[in-house]
């Protein structure tokens, strides 16, 4: 008897923590689950470090200049040529010189300088196209779903026709053959990249719009928003795009790593940013020429890109997880 | 197809210089130019000319290669051996360790052995192919003597470039496999199966493992693709003599024809694998028929 009315108690007791738990909203919710997961968590801090370290490699902003880059990254020391990293004194190389902690490279560039201002350009071919592609994407994909008609059709046949191509052959034909063009030239090549990606990746992103689009247009929700006279205008913003922003944002979170290293192997075939600009991939493109001599020019950019990559992929798979917990996948 | 063909051109031909103004220092005649355009057909409007290759393509001539002075056809058909050796090689090594791996950590899903698993799925997915095989060429090549990093031939020049496609490709494999074995063992026709009172080999070979392998059979399609297309890059880190290093190589050198021609071999390579899913499908999966 006595352990029944405990249980009972204990139920109530129960129910009215339940009640009193502070509510999360959806989104809430989503981010507690993310900062849960480890792996995505461990991701989020390697790109809050790798975009400090790109903001800070050069800073001059309101008279305060900020530089983690011990030296410019295009000054060639003459003398110093080819030295190698400091921790490998430990092992016998005689080629080091504590004023450069990574070495040098073939002219005498300083390594870690270079891999500082490297993220830069990495961090913006990862954002500025996906971007692009997301305006692009977003506005066709809806209109496609929501209104069809021609904007559907062109959808279609634009989809059709660049699935036919392998994704980074299509980018790398338009880049190759856009290179000897002003528009090559732009930005040592920036521009013509963010092209590329934009052109071959939009439709992608278009059509899984269209596609979440045309699942939830004719829901309840977006019924009764209808019935009350709500515009299609305000159907879409307040009642579609939310619904639909889900599946987006994961797309989105697998895009960023996808286009920087679609910039990294352009660059290391030397069809990507033009040297002297520092990329990962243009290192390693130019310490392949050196490396059974000393590897390090070209192992530690394949590393930072290596990191990098695995924390957008690790973040993207805890995004997945966080918003749609049914699809582990 | 058509419109593979039609943009490429487009895109190859719409790119300022010609293939033959490299040598500055050594300035052509007029005369010579006009006859090198002739020779080549270039000298006519580019629509004139795109129908003309299209005309010839079909009859599957796909043109001169402006800087070997050879067929295009020769040129590829010498590498597309290589190319489809390597892609298959590949492919069964993705295949003989996804699989596999897939089933076991599905099996023992949220375990250390799933988490590893996984984990080497994800390196393998993410880590771009050159980057991994920077690292095996340094350390089997350089450092260790291993084996030979450079070239095409004897079994240990294979060994390398068939690891680092295949763990790509069988990263993305293993998921599939894990991903849709969770989904079989968890369905009704594996309750029954165990009810009745079979051995949990036989529910899982038999039952399970039958209905969750058919997603993955349909990828495969797509992978091998994936696999013959996606090794342009690693053909020309090893230097293998293969289609992806040609290809390479003819946009750096605007060699149009070669382009044009490689291009259209991978839109059909893909095409193929496309149509091979759907119809697999239907064969595996007789319930998609009724449809």
């Amino acid at each position: 008897m006595a352990t029944t009315a405990v249980t009972a108690q204990d139920n109530r007791v129960a129910e009215l923590n339940v009640i009193s738990r502070k509510q999360r909203s959806l989104w809430g919710d989503a981010l507690y689950r993310l900062i849960r997961n480890r792996a995505a968590l461990v991701g989020l801090f390697v790109i809050a470090f790798a975009a400090v370290t790109a903001i800070f490699a050069d800073l001059n902003v309101l008279g305060i200049h900020i530089r983690l880059a011990p030296y410019d990254p295009l000054e060639q020391h003459g003398k110093d040529g080819l030295m190698e990293p400091i921790w490998t004194q430990a092992f016998g190389s005689k080629f080091t010189n504590p004023a450069y902690f990574f070495g040098t490279d073939t002219l005498g560039r300083d390594n870690l300088s270079r891999l500082i201002f490297s993220s830069r350009v990495s961090l913006i071919i990862g954002f500025v196209p996906v971007a692009i592609v997301l305006a692009i994407g977003l506005t066709v994909g809806m209109l496609a779903g929501y209104v069809g008609g021609v904007v559907d059709d062109f959808l279609m046949r634009v989809t059709d026709i660049v699935y036919a191509f392998p994704d980074l052959l299509f980018v790398i034909i338009i880049v190759a053959t856009l290179r000897g063009t002003a528009l090559g030239e732009a930005y040592d090549g920036l521009l013509v990249i963010f092209v590329g990606i934009a052109v071959v990746n939009w439709v992608g992103v278009a059509r899984l719009v269209r596609g979440q689009v045309l699942s939830v247009k004719n829901r309840e929700f977006v019924e009764a928003a209808r019935a009350i006279g709500a515009g299609p205008g305000r159907i879409m913003r307040k009642h579609v795009f939310p619904n639909i922003l889900a599946p987006v944002i994961v797309t989105v979170a697998f895009a960023i790593p996808g286009a920087m290293l679609t910039e990294s192997v352009l660059s290391f075939l030397g069809i990507g940013i033009r040297p002297p600009t520092p990329t990962w991939g243009v290192m390693i493109n130019e310490g392949f020429i050196v490396f059974s001599t000393t590897p390090w020019p070209v192992l530690l950019p394949s590393f930072c890109i290596s990191i990098v990559l695995l924390a957008f992929t690790f973040v993207g798979d805890g995004l997945r997880d966080a918003l749609d917990p049914r699809s582990k996948m | 197809m058509f419109f593979v063909a039609l943009i490429t051109f487009t895109l190859a031909h719409a790119a300022p210089g010609s293939p033959f103004d490299r040598n500055a220092n050594r300035p052509m005649t007029q005369e010579t130019i006009d006859r090198i355009n002739r020779y080549y057909g270039v000298d006519k409007p580019i629509p004139e000319q795109f129908v003309i290759y299209m005309g010839n393509v079909l009859k599957g001539d796909l043109g001169l290669s402006f800087t070997r002075q050879r067929p295009v056809a020769d040129i590829i058909g010498q590498g597309i051996g290589t190319t489809f050796q390597l892609g298959i090689g590949a492919l069964a090594f993705a295949l003989a360790f996804s699989i596999p791996l897939g089933i076991i950590s599905a099996l023992k899903q949220n375990t250390i052995v799933d988490y590893l698993s996984m984990l080497v799925a994800t390196v393998g997915t993410t880590i771009p192919g050159f980057v991994l095989a920077i690292f095996l060429i340094y350390i089997f090549g350089v450092w260790l003597h291993l084996l030979p990093f450079v070239g095409w031939g004897s079994w240990q020049h294979m060994v390398m470039p068939m690891f680092v496609l295949g763990l790509g490709a069988g990263g993305f494999l293993t998921r599939i496999t894990r991903a849709s074995m969770l989904e079989a063992i968890r369905q009704d026709y594996v309750r029954t199966a165990r009810s009745k009172g079979l051995h949990e080999r036989a529910v899982i070979v038999g039952h399970a493992l039958k209905n969750a392998l058919i997603p993955v059979a349909t990828i495969i399609g797509p992978a091998t693709a994936g696999l013959i297309t996606g090794s342009f890059i690693i053909e020309s880190l090893f230097n293998v003599p293969g289609m992806g290093r040609l290809y390479v190589t003819s946009i750096l050198a605007r060699d149009y024809p070669v382009i044009m021609g490689t291009t259209l071999l991978y839109a059909f390579l893909i095409m193929v694998a496309n149509l091979t899913v759907d119809i697999m499908y239907g064969v595996l999966d007789p319930r998609i028929k009724v449809r």
